[in-house]
């Protein structure tokens, strides 16, 4: 009997050894060299923003309204027939984003915002005023919540920003002029680098937000009752009562982005 | 064969019905019709009709692969731990059946820093702050004025009350703000423009406790039951 014991701890060591352990994820194990800072991409990822916002703001939004379109904050209601407002299609691509495995935060603030609760407080206002003051972005470690941090300039690109924040019935601020830093963009991330597989994950996640927001819009259009619904295909509001479908929108955000981001992803290191 | 000593017959016969009720133990407890007792409490309302896997997916792995790298990480010779049984619950798990476009307060909103002074007195960023699972209630946050960490500055133009939002934010009555307003704004319905006629709290607080909804059944959306859920899962 006294035998039986002598092989246990020997056999445990080896069943357990020998059953190779839990497999590590790939990007544990596998040294690929990262490419980018976290600086990098989240301007990357930002100067897309600013294309998708302005184009949205100005072709969707601006045109838009011309033609009899409505945009509202309650756009969500049921009992309103209308598309989100620019600010409320970034809050929808950030949505998207976070529903996403790519850990990437999104969120849109200012010093007068029409939402209280968008106000910059603490550190985010302490940059913010130097946002303003330079244009230029700023980035910071959170140290309480371990993330990379940056804050990006929104300006009032188009003449539909001004007119709506100013006769908004809830703005803080009713002198709004074209080209105002009318708030920021804030990013977040994990990592302080990231591989060339990682930075596409981030810019595909932004795209992936820009298109379930505006099929939203084109799944609300669908649910009218009463307001005459524009024709969805290749126009665009600037030609009539049309929407350019979410596949003809994202390519269009892509041609106006595609030469900045490019540059940065193929630049030698 | 071994030989087994009389003297340690006992033991012998001991260790084998140690090992055949564990097995017999470990066998019953891990099927389906067994889940309410190694359950750690009934489940909150309208959750009774799901099995713990809908929650508590298996962990990645074998028992043995679980064991061995979690002994491998205490010696170093792994980075990172591995989930031993069951993956942690997360944010995730929730929101695969209750996200939606027009939550009010989703919680990925206040991951941002500007939300972190709040954060600190309730944290947001996670559903079980206020939905803690397995308590057989609704919500369970310990106090109702918590609208007090985002709302002080709140201004409502033309406002529709009757006792205005300034005048009720001045005497702190943030336990009214529920009345009116369900937290992640799901309800269809009109909200009172007299205060007297808003939902008393003794309902408020029955809902809390998983009892009847004052603000109505006409809700914008409809979590996803575990069937619907799993047919997410396929595709």
């Amino acid at each position: 009997m006294k035998n039986i014991y002598k092989p246990i701890l020997p056999l445990t060591c080896f069943i357990l050894v020998s059953c190779g352990g839990v497999p590590e994820e790939k990007s544990e194990t596998t040294s690929i060299e990262n490419a980018f800072s976290v600086e990098e991409v989240l301007e990357m990822v930002s100067k897309e923003n600013d294309v998708t916002r302005t184009l949205y703001t100005k072709a969707i939004v601006g045109k838009g309204k011309k033609q009899g379109m409505k945009f509202d904050e309650d756009w969500r209601k049921d009992d309103v027939e209308a598309g989100p407002l620019p600010a409320l299609f970034l809050r929808g691509v950030a949505t998207s984003i976070r529903k996403n495995p790519v850990p990437l935060g999104l969120y849109l603030g200012s010093d007068f915002p029409v939402n209280a609760a968008n106000k910059f407080e603490g550190k985010q206002a302490d940059l913010f005023k130097q946002i303003k003051e330079d244009q230029k972005p700023q980035f910071f470690y959170d140290e309480e919540q371990k993330l990379h941090t940056a804050m990006f300039a929104d300006l009032a690109s188009a003449g539909a920003c001004v007119s709506c924040h100013n006769e908004h019935p809830q703005t803080t601020k009713s002198d709004w002029k074209l080209g105002d830093v009318m708030g920021a963009t804030t990013w977040q991330y994990p990592k302080d680098s990231l591989t060339y597989k990682e930075t596409i994950a981030v810019l595909n996640s932004y795209a992936k937000g820009t298109v379930d927001i505006y099929m939203e819009y084109l799944d609300e259009i669908k649910a009218f009752k009463e307001s005459e619904k524009p024709e969805i295909g290749k126009k665009w509001p600037a030609e009539g009562n049309y929407l350019p479908t979410a596949e003809v929108f994202l390519d269009s955000v892509k041609k106006l982005a595609s030469y900045e981001t490019m540059k940065h992803l193929v630049a030698t290191k | 064969m071994f030989k087994v000593s009389p003297l340690r017959k006992r033991q012998f016969l001991g260790g084998v019905i140690g090992v055949i009720l564990g097995a017999s133990i470990f066998y019953i407890l891990t099927l389906n019709s067994t889940e309410a007792y190694i359950s750690i409490g009934p489940m909150n309302t309208g959750h009774q009709d799901l099995s713990c896997f809908s929650c508590h997916a298996d962990a990645k792995g074998n028992l043995l692969q679980q064991v061995q790298s979690n002994i491998s990480h205490t010696f170093g010779a792994r980075d990172k731990s591995v989930d031993f049984g069951t993956k942690d619950v997360t944010v995730d798990n929730c929101l695969q059946c209750h996200d939606r476009a027009n939550d009010r307060h989703p919680t990925y909103r206040f991951s941002e820093p500007r939300f972190k002074k709040a954060v600190k007195h309730i944290d947001a960023t996670t559903c079980i702050t206020c939905h803690t699972e397995h308590q057989e209630e609704r919500v369970s946050v310990a106090s109702i004025n918590y609208c007090v960490n985002c709302h002080q500055d709140l201004e409502v133009e033309n406002d529709p009350l009757d006792i205005s939002h300034k005048n009720l934010i001045v005497k702190e009555e943030w336990f009214t703000c529920i009345q009116c307003h369900d937290f992640h704004g799901n309800h269809k319905y009109d909200v009172p423009k007299k205060l007297s006629d808003t939902i008393p709290m003794k309902f408020i607080q029955n809902y809390f406790e998983g009892g009847a909804d004052p603000y109505g059944t006409n809700k914008k959306y409809t979590a996803l039951s575990q069937e619907v859920w799993l047919k997410t899962l396929d595709k």
